[in-house]
């Protein structure tokens, strides 16, 4: 294969998304490989990261708290630092808040937001739309993303509602670090349906080179899993069934994004 | 031959508490020759109980058919293994297995059906497949009951906390709610995997393994899940609640996905190197029951030192390492060449140690050619026994009787339904909106919600969309398989035999529905004190009922699994619970579909004869009649209208399907419009067309009551513009196929007139278990 960007999909003890994951990473063309808590140093090699959903470390203490401490981050922290992009979805998500990389207000590992457990108190696995809720500058890591775009995805999570003390709440809205909100298919907002803080479904970084998603645009990234119409019209068509979309353009942005980035 | 030795092996066995009975217990000291250890006694204690050794139910299981072309593994190992398709070169298998954790959920709801899932995925993993997969068939008592609510509670937190945390989407189950399992809940769970039909693992020590290593993966051995197996052949009794506790394990999820991840890793290794292995998980009799089967399996023998076994606590006696059901652990048995690779995969490369402490791999022994199992702890001899005699087990015949069932006269019935629906009309969608409220009807999004039905990224229809769940397993392949559960608990209390073949019937139907062709039925038969005649000759009539149905519709069993005793002290027995899975194939998932009306301007059609048979129906119960006839079998015009709605599938005719079932065609017909995204509701206009009966002397019958007939058949929503062509080909297979009705483009329901908005029904239709689970939401 020709020499592209590589990204590690990085796995902790109790992640569970890493192999549909990987499969979306790849599916947009980029060069993706599991990346183990065992191995840290072979994290040096690779352009870009995604933390996938699951429980690391059985999400003791926090969601993501564990994890954020665990050695293998802190290749991550560094690459995130000297700008290369770092997407964490779901549990990745709370790593990177409980890392102090989202919404990257304050010191690393002093988290100055989290997500917390669900309004309801349980995991809730519900089909979700999110909307970007930046404006286009704010979000380099996904490129040629559209304004307020709305992606179809999964929320299946027992700790997604943003929580942050008021002064952060009001900072993450003004300093655009809400990337993400929730809305129906018609991209018209809902409430979030863990009670986050906001309808935040995503933090953004300063940079705008570390994003956080809670739900999984991963697992509606193929047309034979949308629940809309675009799967009805594709009835009798394997290609069309089989094809990535959907929730695949979350990925297509991130690796625009990248390749970008690595040619650059 | 009574000697001294045999009464003080009885004593010892009383004092011990195992279940073993005294004849069984002077049987194995007449073999020995000895008065056997503790040790000894334990092992055989969990070998030879219900659990493991089947021994009540075996002489019967062998009635049920287990061969066809669609089976690639069989019923005899931990999981059978029924063929998915082919795809570049290969062929794919779809590993199935069953289990009950009733006991356990009872006691300690959360972590009995945490463990049962648990349990049950190690069954699939050590066929050497992924787990991609599980259905929870649930049975609770009545939510009126303080006890049973927090049962109903905490089996269904157990079962999320297990099955999110592990990463194996749960892809559908059912509920029930019945008085009879106030005291006995039933927590049963259908596992599944995917695997390369040259890559299965089978549980056995492979020939020429003599010498090699025996292995033991997982958590630290500790106290937790001593006696489980003897403990689950029990009836419940409220004094014991306490004590019984300590029988069961103690479920660590987390350790398991890593586990789970780590074998991967192993299946990799062996791919690479070509190796044949014997590979078993530890459930019931712990380490010695796992590795005393995998060596009777392969006709060898075992030498295991229990003082290799990571603990967790410092001298636990030999009896609890050796028989002690600590959850997350798994057995292989593999050259000395491959250890290395072995360990350093776990140990290493997953660190087990680090993850959970104590936990790791470890060589614990020696495959030997003796066939004796010898089991040593600080150079002392705990166990030295005949492999053959320790795993062959006892058989019994238990004494049955079968009740007849007495039907009413057809007249009687006549009389019984028009009471309640008088002749000439009468308020439908009245009885729809109670039907809707049922508990066995009502929406179940706030406890499948609970489950992730997506993780893995290969589901194609999540639970509650369809009648049965669809995943894609193999990523890029067009291959699809779906999976249906049956068994109705009301239809068990009046007829166990018929109960059995209509759970059959109904987990086909339901793979049907979303156009897949049956290959494999997995069964969990839960049931009673055989002891009792009475509930021995429930089992006994259901197995017969479920043989009958596999066989006329031509597919087999490939895994089960048997739950007795679940009575209480207080006497009360289940409902016999025969409770089937089934598993269909689709050869491209683009066929299949969701079971929300699609569009506004298509067919409503029902397929299917309905009949003057509402005994254990959703409508008796809520319109109050008192009949108790079920419906009699058409397994041929059955089998016909499965393949009329595949073919419709295929063809693209069929836009959406729900099988007939609690509630009947009104209320598949409206969960049907609940699940439209785009509002699309339905008019039932040609309501004269259907539902005729011709009586014995030859008149015409009808009644309103049909729509809530439950009875083998389908409702399916067919593209406008090949309803002729659908009705020709239900024609051409002798299928009766009536249009009732179209799919509207406003969400409503209306019967000849009489009309509710689907907002409506569908807020009565949430509401039950929402507002006991808490919050659920529909499609967005």
């Amino acid at each position: 294969m020709a020499a592209g960007p590589r990204v590690a999909v990085v796995v902790f003890p109790g992640t569970n998304s890493e192999d549909e994951t990987l499969r979306a990473v790849r599916a947009v063309g980029l060069q993706g490989e599991l990346v183990h808590w065992s191995q840290p140093e072979a994290l040096a090699r690779f352009d870009a990261f995604v933390l996938p959903g699951g429980f690391a470390y059985e999400d003791r203490i926090r969601a993501g708290a564990v994890a954020a401490h665990d050695a293998v981050m802190d290749p991550v922290i560094e690459a995130a630092q000297a700008g290369k992009f770092v997407l964490g979805i779901c549990n990745g998500a709370q790593i990177l808040a409980e890392a102090g990389l989202v919404p990257g207000t304050g010191p690393l590992r002093l988290p100055t937001a989290a997500f917390a457990p669900n309004a309801s108190g349980r995991f809730q696995s519900v089909h979700v739309h999110v909307k970007l809720s930046v404006t286009l500058d704010r979000v380099p890591i996904l490129g040629g993303i559209e304004d307020g775009a709305v992606i179809p995805a999964w929320a299946s999570h027992g700790d997604g509602r943003l929580a942050a003390p008021a002064d952060e709440l009001a900072r993450i809205e003004r300093d655009g670090h809400l990337a993400f909100i929730y809305c129906d298919r018609h991209g018209n907002p809902v409430s979030a349906p863990n009670g986050a803080a906001l309808d935040c479904a995503g933090l953004v970084n300063r940079d705008g080179n570390v994003l956080a998603i809670m739900p999984h645009p991963e697992r509606d990234g193929w047309t034979f899993q949308h629940l809309d119409d675009s799967r009805d019209v594709a009835r009798g068509d394997t290609a069309a069934t089989l094809a990535p979309s959907g929730g695949i353009r979350f990925f297509e942005h991130f690796a625009q994004a990248v390749r970008e980035r690595f040619s650059a | 031959m009574m000697t001294a030795a045999h009464d003080d092996a009885v004593a010892l066995g009383r004092t011990l508490g195992v279940a073993l009975s005294d004849d069984e217990i002077r049987r194995i000291a007449e073999h020995l020759g000895r008065v056997p250890s503790a040790t000894e006694l334990f092992a055989f204690d969990a070998q030879w109980s219900e659990h493991c050794s089947y021994k009540s139910s075996r002489e019967h299981l062998k009635k049920l058919p287990t061969e066809g072309p669609t089976v690639l593994l069989g019923v005899g190992e931990d999981a059978g293994i029924v063929r998915l398709g082919e795809w570049q070169g290969e062929t794919y298998g779809i590993v199935v297995a069953h289990e009950s954790h009733n006991h356990p959920s009872q006691v300690v709801p959360f972590e009995g059906a945490a463990t049962g899932i648990g349990g049950i995925v190690r069954d699939v993993l050590c066929m050497g497949a992924e787990v991609i997969g599980v259905a929870d068939p649930l049975r609770f008592g009545r939510l009126e009951n303080e006890h049973c609510r927090y049962v109903a509670q905490q089996v269904v937190d157990g079962i999320a906390a297990y099955g999110n945390a592990i990463g194996v989407p749960n892809v559908g189950g059912d509920v029930f709610f019945d008085s009879s399992f106030d005291d006995n809940v039933l927590v049963n769970v259908v596992a599944l995997g995917l695997v390369k039909e040259k890559d299965i693992i089978h549980s056995r020590a492979p020939e020429g393994s003599v010498g090699w290593d025996i292995v033991l993966v997982g958590k630290a051995t500790d106290r937790s899940g001593f006696g489980g197996a003897s403990f689950s052949s029990l009836t419940l009794d409220e004094d014991d609640a306490e004590a019984n506790k300590g029988a069961v394990q103690v479920p660590d999820p987390f350790l398991k996905n890593v586990i789970m991840r780590a074998s991967y890793a192993v299946f990799a290794a062996l791919r690479e190197q070509g190796l044949t292995v014997g590979f078993k998980d530890l459930g019931a009799g712990g380490l010695a029951g796992c590795s005393a089967e995998l060596c009777a399996a392969g006709g060898v023998g075992a030498e295991v030192e229990l003082e290799r076994v990571s603990t967790a606590q410092r001298d636990l006696p030999p009896e609890v390492i050796a028989i002690g059901e600590t959850q997350e652990r798994l057995c292989w048995i593999v050259p000395p060449s491959f250890t290395p690779t072995l360990l350093a995969l776990y140990n290493e490369m997953y660190s087990l140690p680090r993850v959970a402490r104590g936990a790791c791999a470890a060589v614990i022994g020696k495959v030997t050619d003796t066939r004796r199992y010898v089991a040593r702890y600080r150079n002392e001899t705990v166990m030295d026994v005949d492999l053959e005699f320790l795993t062959g087990g006892v058989r019994y015949s238990r004494p049955y009787t079968i009740a007849p069932v007495e039907i009413e006269p057809r007249d009687a019935r006549v009389r019984d339904v028009e009471a309640a629906f008088p002749p000439g009309g009468s308020d439908l969608i009245g009885r729809l909106r109670a039907v809707l409220a049922h508990r066995d009807v009502c929406s179940r999004a706030s406890i499948y919600q609970r489950y992730d039905g997506v993780v893995r990224g290969c589901t194609a229809i999540p639970p509650g969309y369809a009648d049965a769940g669809v995943l894609v397993p193999i990523p890029g392949a067009p291959l699809a398989f779906a999976v249906g559960i049956g068994g109705n608990p009301r239809y068990g209390a009046i007829d166990p035999r018929r109960a059995a073949e209509l759970a059959v019937v109904e987990a086909v139907a339901q793979v049907t529905a979303v156009g897949a062709l049956p290959v494999g039925l997995t069964d969990c038969l839960n049931f009673g004190d055989p002891t009792i005649p009475e509930q021995m000759g429930a089992f006994v009539a259901a197995v017969e009922g479920l043989s009958e149905a596999a066989r006329a519709l031509d597919v087999p069993f490939v895994s089960g699994n048997v739950s007795l005793y679940n009575r209480s002290s207080s006497g009360n027995h289940v409902a016999p619970s025969p409770i089937v899975g089934c598993v269909g194939t689709i050869a491209d998932v683009t066929h299949t579909a969701s079971a929300a009306l699609k569009r506004a301007g298509s067919a409503l059609f029902v397929l299917g004869v309905p009949q003057l048979a509402y005994g254990g129906t959703v409508i008796a119960e809520v319109a109050g009649l008192s009949t108790r006839a079920l419906p009699q079998m058409d397994y041929e015009g059955f089998a016909e209208a499965c393949a009329v709605v595949r073919a419709g599938f295929e063809r693209g005719f069929v836009l959406a399907s729900r099988d007939v079932s609690d509630g009947g065609v009104l209320t598949a017909i409206a969960e049907m419009a609940f699940g439209s995204l785009a509002g699309i509701g339905a008019e039932l206009n040609h309501t004269d067309a259907f539902f005729v009966e011709i009586d014995a002397r030859g008149r015409n019958w009808t009644n309103n009551a049909v729509w809530f007939a439950e009875f083998p058949g389908f409702v399916c929503e067919v593209d406008a513009e090949r309803a002729a062509a659908f009705a020709e080909l239900a024609a051409k297979h002798g299928v009766r196929a009536r249009e009732v009705g179209e799919t509207i483009g406003r969400a409503e329901l209306d019967y000849n007139g009489q009309r509710a908005p689907i907002a409506e029904l569908r807020s009565i239709w949430d509401a039950p278990l929402r507002d006991f689970y808490g919050a659920s939401s529909g499609p967005s």
